[in-house]
Formats: structure tokens, C-alpha cells, sequence
């Protein structure tokens, strides 16, 4: 860990080779962050300053009344609302799930534990469109077809997290759990007050990334929601703001609607990225 | 004590193995199974009616369905191809240059680059299609401003697919960013200093040590953005609808329009069997690639 990259630099001319490194970073930070500053700005812009020529990039007379239009054309707090519940409650079953398996995988011996971890394992890399169409009439034979159950129901155990949970509680040490069977706790017991605490920052680093994730997510919604606009997700809603997405007047509108959507998920990132950062590590090279 | 705890390990394992059971692993082997089938998406399965391979030799066929589907399936593998190439070396670009420790701002960058990942591919769609926007746009005006021309970006058979391929590389960079560091903060810092006092120079270093082992890493980015790109699915439902002239119709996109929107549940089916055999391959290809460099 000693800083491979630093002792790998040229000593010769630190000082200019210090500067471009800095200028690159600056450069590739800018045009990474351009899109969003963009979307922020514009949706403060009035109709008139965004069909400006030349464009101005910094709207002068900051206004909110994009926002207030965007709540004409979509029900953003129904919508918001929905996105919550979904993403909340399908949160709330990964973790259970994942947690329930991930315990089972690292610590019980079984029959046909590795064939069962890597067929669950192999799902992972499979693209959902994939299983799209059989699942959307699936779904529709058991009644939950256009509401917010069929969104959830199908999403509440996945692979990454029965992986992710696997490999942070294989590193429990194997005492602390005979310790407490041999006090006679249950194995619920046993998940709830030593595992679980032992692995708290890949929980919150699980958590987070399915909220994200299901917050995001588009296609399944889509299909399984056919037009019930009741339960339709902040993402699907906005999809209603594309008709108003021709000409420049309406640019401020769609930017405004644009942003609303984005900001649950970056608020939590910017506070907790640290735990996202972790989760995808764990996911890569940990075990 | 074993039988109890075998016990326990059903309890615990019940619910997840239950719903990736039913919601998953049988939709995958419905798919398989109904693309040797006769089936509309608005009819219950016991309607379907076996007709052997006759889906898959229409999709292939010369007909509107098999053009359209070769279409989606040439523009999925070109999409996918760009995007790997493009994302990889930029990860590990990008990832050096947050992994180093003499300029500040390495966890600043890191944040920047990873926070595009957080934003709902909805709101990318939106943005970009306004920032590519051919009068009013940003990129063109910015383009104008270096003396290039405006440029057709999305309306353009030529360009939409590539325009697309940026859209997602930008999205998704920082997701891969983060795994380049994670293998990056792998290699023992010893191995640099050994080469320095060898009289290695920077790129040789890099050319010696840092790739080959980063290979591990880059395979796993490698597998992961394949599938991730074979995805791709809002931008094109959203801003495109798979045109101009076909030139943006990938495969999931195509496939919910053939099987749930016109409901022709045996022929999506049999495209998603495609797909899936397609990514198999590619997938053991890029795995018998990366063991034969292990055995050099």
C-alpha cells in the first residue's frame, strides 16, 4: 500500500509534472460534473434565458418557476411518494433476505452448499431483459400486475446481496458464535446481536446501494405498472415531461423535473458515499 | 447438533432461494422453454403451442423480424464493444490519477466521477438529450466556439448510436473507477521500488507491473460492463425509440417491444435466449483469453 503510484513518479521536473496532473484532474472533475452543473442551472433559468444567443450559462435572475410548472405536468408528490415505498420497502427485504442467506452460506455446512451458491451466484450476471417477459405474465398470473406490489415483490432477494453479505460474514470469527449457542441463543438471536453489529458497515453499504438502485430502476416498473400513472415512480412520471421536451422553452421545465428525480439519491451519496465506495470494493475483491 | 443446524440453514436460506426461485431461475427457464413456443405475452403459458425451432430460424430469417432483430443485435454488440473499449482504459486513467498520493484532490475526483453513477438513467436521458440538442445545445455551442460545425449527434443514423455510447461511458466511469482503485490498492508498493532501483521507467512500470496485475481487475470490469451495456435500455426508450432508421434499436429495448408490447412472447423469448447464449460466449471467450496470457 505504500504509495506504488507516488514512488513511481519522475523526480526530474516534479513541480511541472505536479501541475499537469493537477490541470488533467481539474479537467476530467469539470467535464464530469458539466451535465449536472448544466441540468442545476438551466432549471433555474426563465424561458427567455435559455433561448439566449449567445447562451448565458449562469442564469441571472435565478427563478423557481420551472419547479412550480414541472408539479402541473407530473404529481410529484405522488409520484415521490411512490418511489419511496418502493424503494424503502424492497430495501428492507434484500436486507433481510441477504442477511438470512448471506449467515447460512458463511457458517452452516450443508449439502450442495457450493452448487446452490453458485447457481444463486450465476443470476447476478443475468440481465433482466432476459427473464422480462415470462416474469411481467408471471406476475400478472398472481394478481400483482400494475401496482406497487408487483414492483417489489419480485426484487426482494438478490445475488450481490447474499455475495456481499457471504463474504463480510465469513469474517466473523467462528468462537463468537459458539460462544453464544453455547449460552443457548437462537440463530435469530445469534444474526441480530453478533452478526449483524459485526458487519454494520456493509449493511449500511447494501442498503444504501438497493435504495439507490430501486429508486433508479425503470424498465420493470414500466412493463409491470402498464399505464396505472397512480403508482407510477418519480422516474416513470418524468417520462411525461419528454412531450414537453421539444424547443428550448421548455428546457428550464424538463431540467427542473430532471433534478427533483435526482436529488434523493445524491443527497444520500454525498453524506454516506464512503459505504458505496466499500460496497463495490467488497464486491470486487474481498474473499 | 448437526440436524439442528441443518435445519437452520433451511430456515435461513428459505426466503432468499425461494424468491430468486420464482422470480428469476423459472422466468430464466420459462424463457428457454418458451422460445420453442408459440405464445402470445396476453395468454396464459398453458396456451402455448411447441413449434420447435421455428422462432429462432424467424429471427434469423429474411424477413422484417429477422432484419430487425440482426439490426439490434449488431447495433447491442457494436454499443457494447465501444463502450468497453472506452470505459476500461479510462478507469484505470482515471483511477491513477485519484490513486496517487503528491497532487491533492484524488478523493474530490473520485467523488465527482462516482456521483454520475447515482443519477437515475432517466435524468441522464433528459439532460443529454438536451445538452446534444442541435441549435440550443451546450456541447454544440461549445463546439462552435472551437470552430467546428454543429453536429447532428442524436438525428443523425451515423452518430446516435456513438452519441448514446458516450451518454452511457460518461454515466458509467466512475463505477469502474472505484474497482481500478481497488486493484490498483492491491499492488504491493515494493514491486515499484524495486523496478524504480532497476532503472524502470514510468511507462514500463506501468507496462510491467501495474497491468499485468490488474489483469484480475480488468477482467472482472471487462465481464461487468458487457453486461451492463447489453442493458442499455432508457436512453434509447426515451430519446431515440431505436431510431433514426433503426440505427439505435438494441436488444432490450427491441425485445420489450416485440414481446410485451406487441405481446409476441415466443419470439422475444427466442431473442432473449439469443442474447443470453451471446453473452455466454463472449463471456468464456474473454475468461480463455485471459488464462492463456496467465500461462505465458
Amino acid at each position: 500500500m505504500s504509495a506504488g503510484s507516488s514512488s513511481r513518479l519522475s523526480r526530474r521536473r516534479p513541480s511541472g509534472r505536479k501541475a499537469l496532473l493537477a490541470t488533467l484532474m481539474l479537467l476530467v472533475a469539470v467535464a464530469s460534473a458539466f451535465p449536472l452543473v448544466w441540468m442545476v442551472l438551466s432549471s433555474l433559468k426563465t424561458p427567455a434565458e435559455s433561448m439566449q444567443v449567445p447562451p448565458v450559462w449562469i442564469p441571472l435572475t435565478p427563478s423557481f418557476d420551472a419547479y412550480e410548472k414541472v408539479s402541473g405536468v407530473v404529481n410529484v408528490g405522488r409520484s415521490m411518494w411512490n418511489s419511496l415505498v418502493i424503494a424503502s420497502i424492497t430495501t428492507a427485504g434484500i436486507l433481510l433476505t441477504s442477511m438470512m442467506a448471506g449467515y447460512a452460506f458463511a457458517k452452516y455446512h450443508f449439502p450442495a452448499k457450493s452448487l446452490l451458491f453458485s447457481v444463486l451466484i450465476a443470476t447476478m450476471f443475468l440481465p433482466p431483459i432476459v427473464t422480462l417477459i415470462p416474469l411481467y405474465r408471471l406476475v400478472g398470473s398472481i394478481g400483482l400486475n400494475a401496482s406497487l406490489a408487483g414492483i417489489i415483490v419480485p426484487n426482494l432477494a438478490n445475488a450481490f446481496g447474499i455475495f456481499l453479505m457471504r463474504q463480510f460474514i465469513s469474517g466473523v470469527p467462528d468462537e463468537l458464535i459458539d460462544a453464544a449457542r453455547m449460552d443457548g441463543a437462537s440463530e435469530f438471536l445469534i444474526l441480530y446481536k453478533i452478526v449483524a453489529p459485526s458487519v454494520a458497515p456493509a449493511i449500511a453499504a447494501l442498503a444504501l446501494f438497493a435504495f439507490v438502485y430501486h429508486w433508479n430502476s425503470y424498465l420493470w416498473p414500466l412493463t409491470v405498472l402498464q399505464g396505472n400513472a397512480d403508482a407510477y415512480p418519480i422516474v416513470i412520471s418524468l417520462s411525461r415531461l419528454l412531450s414537453y421536451n421539444r424547443g428550448a422553452v421548455n428546457t428550464g421545465l424538463v431540467m427542473a423535473g430532471a433534478t427533483l428525480a435526482v436529488l434523493p439519491p445524491l443527497i444520500l451519496f454525498a453524506v454516506l458515499q464512503r459505504f458505496f465506495v466499500d460496497s463495490i470494493v467488497g464486491s470486487a475483491i474481498k474473499g | 447438533m448437526i440436524q439442528r443446524y441443518r435445519a437452520s440453514a433451511g430456515i435461513m436460506l428459505a426466503p432468499a432461494v425461494t424468491l430468486i426461485g420464482i422470480f428469476v431461475l423459472l422466468p430464466m427457464l420459462l424463457t428457454v422453454w418458451l422460445s420453442f413456443q408459440d405464445w402470445s405475452t396476453q395468454t396464459p403459458f398453458s396456451s402455448a403451442g411447441f413449434i420447435g425451432l421455428d422462432n429462432f430460424r424467424e429471427i434469423f430469417g429474411v424477413s422484417s423480424v429477422g432484419r430487425d432483430f440482426k439490426g439490434a443485435l449488431a447495433n447491442t454488440a457494436i454499443y457494447t464493444a465501444l463502450s468497453v473499449i472506452l470505459i476500461l482504459p479510462l478507469s484505470v486513467a482515471f483511477g491513477l490519477m485519484v490513486y496517487q498520493r503528491d497532487v491533492a484532490g484524488g478523493t474530490a475526483l473520485r467523488t465527482v466521477l462516482f456521483a454520475t453513477y447515482m443519477v437515475p438513467m432517466i435524468a441522464v436521458a433528459l439532460v443529454w438529450s438536451k445538452l446534444y440538442s442541435p441549435s440550443e445545445g451546450p456541447l454544440n455551442q461549445m463546439l462552435g466556439l472551437i470552430g467546428v460545425g454543429p453536429q447532428p449527434f442524436l438525428s443523425s443514423p451515423r452518430s446516435a448510436l456513438i452519441s448514446i455510447v458516450f451518454l452511457n461511458v460518461w454515466q458509467q466511469v466512475g463505477y469502474f473507477t472505484v474497482l481500478a482503485i481497488a486493484g490498483l490498492t492491491q499492488i504491493q508498493g515494493s514491486l515499484y521500488e524495486a523496478a524504480k532501483l532497476d532503472g524502470a521507467s514510468r511507462f514500463e512500470q506501468f507496462r510491467f507491473i501495474t497491468l499485468p496485475l490488474m489483469r484480475r481487475t480488468l477482467l472482472f470490469s471487462a465481464v461487468i460492463a458487457i453486461i451492463n451495456a447489453v442493458q442499455v435500455f432508457e436512453p434509447v426508450a426515451l430519446i431515440t425509440q431505436g431510431g433514426p432508421v433503426g440505427s439505435t434499436n438494441v436488444l432490450t429495448y427491441h425485445i420489450r417491444r416485440v414481446g410485451i408490447e406487441r405481446a409476441q412472447g415466443g419470439l422475444g423469448s427466442a431473442m432473449a435466449v439469443m442474447l443470453m447464449l451471446s453473452l455466454i460466449v463472449v463471456v468464456c471467450a474473454l475468461f480463455a483469453f485471459a488464462n492463456r496470457k496467465n500461462d505465458e
